[in-house]
Formats: C-alpha cells, structure tokens, sequence
C-alpha cells in the first residue's frame, strides 16, 4: 500500500464520519482544517480508520497525532506498510 | 456504584437492574421538559386512548440508560458517546422495568464499549431497545 493509496482510502474515511463529500486531505491537514472534527469525532474517526485499515491505533497515539500526515504514518506502521 | 475499569471489562459481560415510573418521577420529568402532551399526565385522557394509565414518557424510560452505563457497566469510570432506542410497546404508569445491558463490542485504541440494551417489563414485554457507545476513562 502506497502513501498515496492511503491518502485516497483516509479521504474517504473522513469524508464518511464529517458527512462531507467536499474534504480534501493533505500532509499538514489538522482539526483546524475541518469544522466538526473535535475530540467526540476524532474517537468515531479512529474507530473508523482502524475498520477500514485493519489496524489498531497505538493507544498513546490516539490523542497525540498532531496532522494527517501522522496519521497516515501511523495506517503505514500498523499495516505492515512502512 | 460499580467501578469497572476498561481492562476489567469483556465482551459478553452483562448486568441488570430495576426501576419503577412511578407518579413522582412522570411528574418531575413534565417539570423538567415541560413536556404536557396528555398522555403522560392526564389518566382519562389516556384511558379513552385505549390505555389503563398514563403513558410513561418514552424518553424517561430511555433516560434509564444513563443509570445503565453511569452506575452499572462501566459505573463511575462512563462516559456516554452515544445513545440509540426503539420503543417498542409503551411504558404504563408504575411498570417494573428491568434493564438489562450486555457489552458486544470494545475498541482497545480508545477504550470505548459497545452495549446492546433491553427493557423488560414486569409482564416480560420488552418495551424498549438500544445500543449505546461509551467511554471508560481509566
């Protein structure tokens, strides 16, 4: 799996749990970036991703990734991708 | 008050607990919500409805899954995300109901659980059923 795959897939994700088709990701994408994503939807987020990435979230992760960019660093990880 | 912690907690893990609605908690609930819809708080009113009391409030049997997550599974540690229910017979005026949670699912990542809810009254009717994701922090 590719970064970019990734990127494409994690799009999705986010587009599905903010309800958004309109949400473009990047490297440096943050919750200021996004008007819904505060701390009750970034726990659906996670949950979300680790569905769509067969993945489990370290959990001294889940609150300290600080971008999208990590976040996709981390679906890498996890996935045995990186 | 229980006071499970995550790693305390598994799949299949399942408590009950009863509670009557009784006239003083339908009355409170009105006050609260200022909900006067007849059926709730006038007994003939009710009676030409087809029912032999007032109708509980469907979102005060509901309310009972705060109890549910907030005492019992996971008790103090419970932090509600949130909260489905389907009413599926009414509650009448002084009904027993028991409420019964069962945990079907946890995420490890953010120590959240999933439980599924049935409400039983003292006739064995189910009344209500839900499902309710909750945070156990610590």
């Amino acid at each position: 799996m590719t970064r970019e795959e990734v990127f494409e897939r994690l799009t999705e994700v986010f587009r599905n749990v903010f309800d958004d088709d309109t949400i473009e990701l990047s490297e440096t994408t943050t919750s200021k970036d996004i008007e819904d994503w505060d701390s009750f939807e970034h726990i659906n987020l996670i949950v979300a991703v680790e569905k769509e990435f067969s993945i489990k979230v370290p959990m001294g992760k889940v609150t300290t990734m600080k971008d999208v960019g990590e976040m996709v660093d981390i679906i890498l990880q996890e996935s045995g991708a990186a | 008050m229980n006071h499970y912690g995550y790693r305390d907690l598994r799949p299949g893990m399942k408590v009950s607990f009863d509670a009557v609605l009784d006239e003083e908690k339908l009355d409170m609930f009105r006050k609260i919500t200022g909900d006067i819809n007849p059926l709730h708080n006038d007994r003939s009113y009710a009676e030409s409805k087809g029912y032999r009391e007032r109708v509980v409030f469907g979102m005060l049997s509901a309310s009972l899954m705060s109890t549910l997550a907030g005492v019992y599974l996971p008790g103090e540690k419970s932090l509600i995300q949130s909260v489905e229910s389907k009413f599926i017979k009414p509650v009448i005026l002084n009904d027993v109901i028991t409420v019964t949670g069962e945990i079907t699912d946890m995420n490890d990542s953010v120590q959240r659980i999933e439980l599924k809810v049935t409400m039983t009254n003292d006739r064995g009717e189910k009344v209500l059923k839900g499902k309710m994701q909750v945070l156990v922090n610590g």
